[in-house]
């Protein structure tokens, strides 16, 4: 079997076609696809993550990184399933109602699938009511939440609150970020933690899933 | 000395009686007059009042017409969200240049501006005819990589460097033209001094900055020079690893934001750049107390030296103190 150290150094590179293929051909030889993804394309995004921390790496390397990774898992994931493999954890994530910033949700998600977890993206302006949704019917176990604004900062407040309204806030982890968020901001609103990037995101979510509800 | 003065001698180099205060004013500029943001960020009146205020009100230099990125993006056709109290914003899932081939077009005449770049005109010869040389005067155009994401999406652009390097040129230029002859028109109805706000910039790194990036802010740069303006660079985020590039710029005055310690400013671009920055405008602004803002800003001075302007690292929030705000006037004063 050839060392896929390939794949690896692949998704490090942001080749998504050299990923694709290496994954392709280790699931032809006969790799077991758990084996796959948690030796070499989560252990490759950690090191993406850690470059991306140091500031080797910067968002243009990132993006591409995580989609030789999305690439590489769209093949591993039938394989996964069928093996009932399941994801660390499942993350509802979105930027807050009324904000249209995409850019740093979009590093997070990244990361976070990189890092193992399944990614609900509810995309831009979500409103608390689909964050709801997305424990009640997808069973999402942390929900996280952008904004770029501080205008836009108190629709996280609504959507933690909307999420006790509903009966469902104990069910999750909140996770909130973005320009102009502060630690102080996610104590005084609830919310179970604050991360200032995207790599350290990934940290803190792998921390929350561990932890009691 | 009175505002305009003092600015501009600090930018020439000469003596002043103090330095100059120049934070961003934007929200909170408008919630000083009780106006809805929509209004300020499409009524020129609007937003000249509230400059006005503002700056009489906190000890500011200069006054701006700085409202939101989406305005040259507006008038190419992108699809734009308002909001009844805060910044219009691009829908990047709708983006202009979602499909590359709208690029050509949306072909413009250089010169030929809509209603909302024709606001920001208007609302410079308001400045200059209410303020009559009291204040300095500042226009502001997207820098060429934060409005070629605003029309591009900037999520597509940041794999476009990769992908398709040549397109991102061709897009580059195009918004080049478009800027700088904007820029222009600014100056000739008063701005004294343009500010580039190149906020995608700090995203990109220095690898991408230097081959893709620099060269374009350059001209653009140059381009004001050439017509006599003065040049203020703001690139919101991180710019540790792309402060020697922004120093090689020549601009009259570089406004680096928080997460770049001046002192690093000040080694990168030499002795002579005046630097202008950086508090955190959230954790230091608006949360701290006047006595934290003050020692800050005094940290702030120590690291940059003389040839030094005071402010926030990027915008003051909205629901900033009173006291917060004047006490960056008060330190300016006082130094």
């Amino acid at each position: 079997m050839e060392d896929l150290k390939q794949l690896y150094d692949a998704i490090v590179e942001g080749n998504a076609n050299k990923a694709k293929s290496l994954t392709t051909d280790a699931l032809a030889a006969g790799m077991d696809p758990q084996d796959i993804l948690n030796k070499y394309m989560i252990p490759a995004m950690d090191e993406v993550g850690r470059l991306f921390e140091i500031n080797e790496y910067f968002v243009p390397e990132l993006l591409i990184s995580a989609r030789a990774m999305k690439s590489a898992l769209a093949i591993l994931k039938p394989r996964l399933t069928a093996t009932g493999a399941k994801p660390i954890g499942k993350v509802a994530i979105g930027t807050v109602k009324g904000d249209l910033h995409d850019i740093g949700k979009n590093l997070v998600a990244a990361m976070l699938e990189g890092g193992g977890f399944e990614i609900i993206d509810l995309g831009v302006d979500v409103t608390p009511e689909k964050f709801v949704n997305a424990v009640r019917e997808k069973g999402a176990n942390i929900i996280a939440l952008s904004a770029l604004l501080t205008t836009t900062m108190p629709s996280m407040k609504t959507t933690v609150e909307g999420l006790k309204e509903a009966g469902v806030r104990r069910q999750v982890k909140v996770i909130i970020g973005g320009a102009p968020v502060t630690q102080k901001y996610a104590d005084e609103i609830g919310a179970d933690g604050y991360s200032d990037n995207a790599s350290s995101a990934v940290a803190l979510a792998r921390r929350l899933v561990n932890e009691p509800k | 000395m009175n505002s305009r003065e003092r600015v501009d001698a600090m930018l020439s180099g000469q003596a002043v009686d103090h330095l100059p205060n120049m934070p961003i004013t934007m929200m909170f500029a408008a919630d000083q007059i009780g106006a809805p943001y929509l209004t300020y960020a499409t009524d020129y009146r609007v937003l000249a009042s509230a400059q006005i205020k503002t700056a009489h009100q906190f000890g500011i230099d200069h006054v701006s017409v700085i409202s939101d990125p989406a305005v040259e993006a507006s008038d190419c056709g992108a699809t734009v969200q308002y909001f009844p109290n805060q910044p219009p914003a691009i829908d990047e899932t709708k983006a202009l240049l979602g499909d590359k081939k709208v690029l050509n077009n949306i072909a413009r005449l250089p010169g030929s501006f809509g209603p909302r770049m024709t606001n920001r005109l208007s609302g410079l010869s308001e400045l200059r005819s209410q303020t009559l040389g009291s204040k300095y005067i500042e226009g502001w155009v997207e820098g060429p990589c934060a409005e070629s994401a605003d029309l591009r999406g900037i999520n597509n652009l940041m794999l476009d460097f990769t992908d398709d390097p040549a397109f991102v040129r061709y897009l580059f230029e195009f918004v080049l033209e478009m800027e700088l002859a904007f820029a222009l028109a600014q100056l000739r109805e008063g701005a004294e001094i343009i500010g580039i706000g190149d906020a995608a910039a700090s995203l990109v790194g220095p690898r991408i900055y230097d081959k893709f990036v620099w060269s374009l802010e350059n001209r653009l740069v140059d381009g004001i020079h050439a017509a006599g303006g003065r040049v203020r660079l703001h690139i919101c985020g991180n710019t540790r690893r792309i402060l020697n590039g922004m120093g090689r710029l020549g601009c009259d005055l570089v406004d680096l934001d928080y997460p770049a310690p001046l002192s690093e400013g000040r080694t990168q671009m030499g002795d002579q750049q005046v630097l202008l920055g950086n508090i955190d405008p959230v954790r230091v602004l608006r949360d701290g107390t006047p006595h934290t803002v003050y020692q800050a800003i005094g940290e702030c001075h120590r690291q940059a030296g003389e040839r030094y302007i005071v402010g926030a690292g990027c915008e003051v929030p909205r629901d900033t103190p009173h006291n917060n705000l004047l006490a960056l006037a008060q330190y300016a004063q006082a130094h």
